[in-house]
């Protein structure tokens, strides 16, 4: 899984590409945790190259977004192909996530 | 054409990927909906990601088998390793309505392989754990 990172004002935009299993989950658990340890609040994850999910992407999402809720943070998603969106949806985790069709409507939702 | 795909993974989680591949071009082979391959493919990553993580009391390297057959429109899926006895449909059902500072982190791996399959079946056979998971294939 490769993770691009951008800026967009506040916001931090992570573009994923790839796979997010078990294998790879550490390697945004890292990220997210550095990101958020040195002070950002405000994240879109792009899941527009994201191939595939399992139980452990989404432990390291909800990881995120506890940590986060005590900050006043959040973090959005945008961009989920239908059978990661179905993924969430068994794990229930739709209601816990804002998702949103397009990057710019996920990084608009902040201002 | 082999209806049978046997394949012989390490206990490593870099593994995963194969085990996408696998299941992939084992659905091309037979050409099978892309539905029924991501979903058996997501329950076996979610069944060997548990087994690397929990089923070995050593460091050493372990086999765990993968095996795919397709009878008539039911794929099988059988998933075997000599890890400590752990019948995974022993795990209680996670409860998806939590707000989401009390939602537990671990069990949703399980919660898959139970929506997602039309049967499943563990046996614990001559020191080794046996899971069986069917999955119809009609589009």
């Amino acid at each position: 899984m490769e993770i691009t990172e951008q800026k967009k004002g506040s916001v931090v935009l992570l573009v994923l590409t790839g796979r997010l299993d078990a294998g790879t989950a550490g390697k945004l658990e890292e990220r997210l945790v550095s990101l958020i340890n040195a002070g950002d609040r405000s994240f879109v994850l792009d899941f527009m190259h994201l191939d595939y999910i399992s139980s452990a992407g989404l432990r390291v999402l909800l990881m995120a977004a506890k940590k986060l809720k005590g900050l006043n943070g959040r973090i959005v998603l945008a961009s989920l192909k239908d059978h990661i969106r179905e993924v969430f949806d068994i794990a229930g985790f739709s209601a816990i996530f804002p998702t949103y069709e397009q990057q710019d409507a996920a990084v608009g939702s902040f201002q | 054409m082999s209806q049978t795909l046997k394949v012989t993974l390490h206990n490593r989680l870099s593994e995963l990927e194969r085990v996408g591949e696998v299941v992939e071009s084992f659905g091309e082979t037979h050409r099978l909906p892309p539905k029924v391959v991501h979903a058996v493919t997501l329950c076996v990553d979610e069944v060997v990601t548990n087994i690397i993580g929990y089923a070995y009391a050593d460091q050493a390297d372990h086999r765990i088998t993968l095996r795919l057959s397709l009878q008539a429109d039911e794929l099988a899926a059988e998933v075997e390793d000599d890890g400590k006895p752990f019948n995974p449909l022993d795990a209680p059902e996670p409860d998806l309505s939590l707000p989401l500072e009390e939602r537990p982190i671990g069990g949703l791996g399980v919660h898959f392989v139970r929506k997602l399959m039309d049967g499943v079946e563990y046996r614990r056979e001559q020191g080794k754990n046996l899971l069986v998971m069917k999955k119809h294939v009609s589009a």
